[in-house]
């Protein structure tokens, strides 16, 4: 059966497969840190309301099809594991891959 | 990398766990001198060591709360609860709130409070018909918290796990989110939150003056900051008391009923580097709160802070 996405998974923006498995019920998942278990719970819709980047404090999307939320402005996305939304800025993407997001803060 | 870019100065300090490659490039220093129990630590470390600790202890969390403070936790936290008073309708965060003690005790208490509104509502009735009372009944069915809220909000993930099936073991679902956040560098809004409470997690914050001015922030005019900790007990004779059972007792507990000696060693250390009760005051004035005040429970062994945002 297909293993369920690690986070690091997420950071080279793939996207999260289910896997069906209970957590806990991987015989590879050993940790138990519930990476990316069964389907992607979304969150609960009153939580987005008052949910910021806590880096910028602006609004967040919520992008369903990698079950993330998503900082336009500066391009980063925080994933949501396990119907929890990881919200440390350690944790999060940079959605934008092109040069001239990442080439103007190279000396 | 990139994330530096969106890192601000204040930022620098906060991204606690990047990669040595990153660190390096943007040449940062090693930090400050912190401390970790009796330990001297970098400021770096001491957010590993703390995050390590909840993750070792996560899952017996509980059960060493009860067995270290026999059950007396329990009190503290209702008589937090309580003097919170909240009524219906009640946006709460909790931050550090990882096993959700508090807000299921806030959700339970404002279900109560809302049921006594509902029957005195009611009472007023006296010309509805069975029919009429049934169906008021139902309608105020669906609001049986009266729109109150509570957002849990921890930095750690074995915590929120364990207090997320707690919700599910313990049928709480209405009301109640989860979030994964840095109590230095909180995910919310300005000007949300009626209430703000840290209960034991404030002695773990690595920069507690960025904490309170976060809690500040997200406050609304009007609200109210609390915090239940661990503090100081000024009577001589306690004093030693609590220290032997702190340092001979817990510890041990701690190996026999989590197999980890060494987080409990480091929670009774870091409860004596903790600021006692005025010094903890004044840095919740510092950071903007009025009517700060404390209240000592157990003669200091915890104290409940209080302050408004105004």
């Amino acid at each position: 059966s297909a293993l369920s996405r690690h986070c690091h998974g997420l950071r080279e923006g793939q996207q999260q497969s289910g896997s069906g498995a209970g957590s806990g019920s991987d015989p590879g998942a050993g940790s138990g840190s519930g990476s990316g278990s069964a389907r992607p719970q979304p969150p609960e819709p009153s939580l987005l309301r008052f949910l910021v980047c806590p880096l910028s404090k602006r609004p967040l999307r919520y992008e369903e099809a990698t079950n993330e939320l998503i900082n336009e402005e500066l391009g980063i996305a925080y994933p949501i594991i396990d119907g929890i939304p990881n919200m440390v800025p350690e944790a999060a993407r940079m959605t934008r891959k092109e040069a001239p997001a990442e080439g103007s803060e190279r000396p | 990398m990139a994330a530096a870019r969106l890192c601000r100065c204040r930022c620098r300090a906060l991204l606690s766990r990047p990669a040595g490659a990153v660190r390096a490039r943007r040449g940062l220093a090693a930090g400050p001198e912190m401390h970790f129990g009796f330990q001297t630590v970098t400021e770096e470390e001491r957010r590993e060591k703390i995050y390590q600790v909840f993750e070792n202890v996560a899952k017996k969390y509980d059960v060493m709360n009860d067995s270290m403070t026999l059950g007396i936790h329990r009190v503290w936290k209702d008589i937090l609860v309580h003097k919170m008073n909240p009524c219906p309708g009640t946006l709460l965060l909790d931050v550090a709130g990882g096993t959700g003690d508090i807000a299921f005790r806030f959700i339970n208490y404002v279900r109560s409070v809302r049921q006594r509104q509902l029957q005195r509502k009611l009472k007023h009735h006296q010309n509805l018909s069975w029919q009429q009372i049934f169906e008021s009944y139902q309608k105020d069915e669906f609001n049986s918290l009266g729109d109150s809220q509570v957002v849990v909000c921890d930095i750690n993930r074995e915590m929120l796990k364990v207090g997320k099936q707690k919700a599910e073991h313990l049928g709480y679902s209405e009301g109640l989110s989860w979030v994964l956040g840095n109590a230095e560098e909180l995910p919310f809004d300005d000007d949300k939150f009626d209430v703000y409470t840290i209960a034991f997690g404030i002695r773990n914050v690595t920069r507690i003056d960025l904490a309170l001015q976060e809690a500040y922030r997200v406050l609304k005019p009007g609200g109210r900051f609390l915090c239940l900790e661990f503090s100081h007990v000024s009577n001589p004779l306690l004093s030693r008391l609590y220290d032997l059972y702190s340092f001979q007792v817990i510890p041990v507990l701690g190996e026999v009923i989590a197999g980890d000696w060494r987080s409990y060693q480091y929670l009774v250390e870091s409860i004596r580097q903790f600021p006692p009760q005025e010094e903890l005051k004044a840095m919740i004035e510092d950071a903007g709160f009025f009517k700060v005040d404390y209240e000592n429970l157990n003669f200091g062994i915890v104290a409940i802070h209080s302050g408004f945002k105004l």
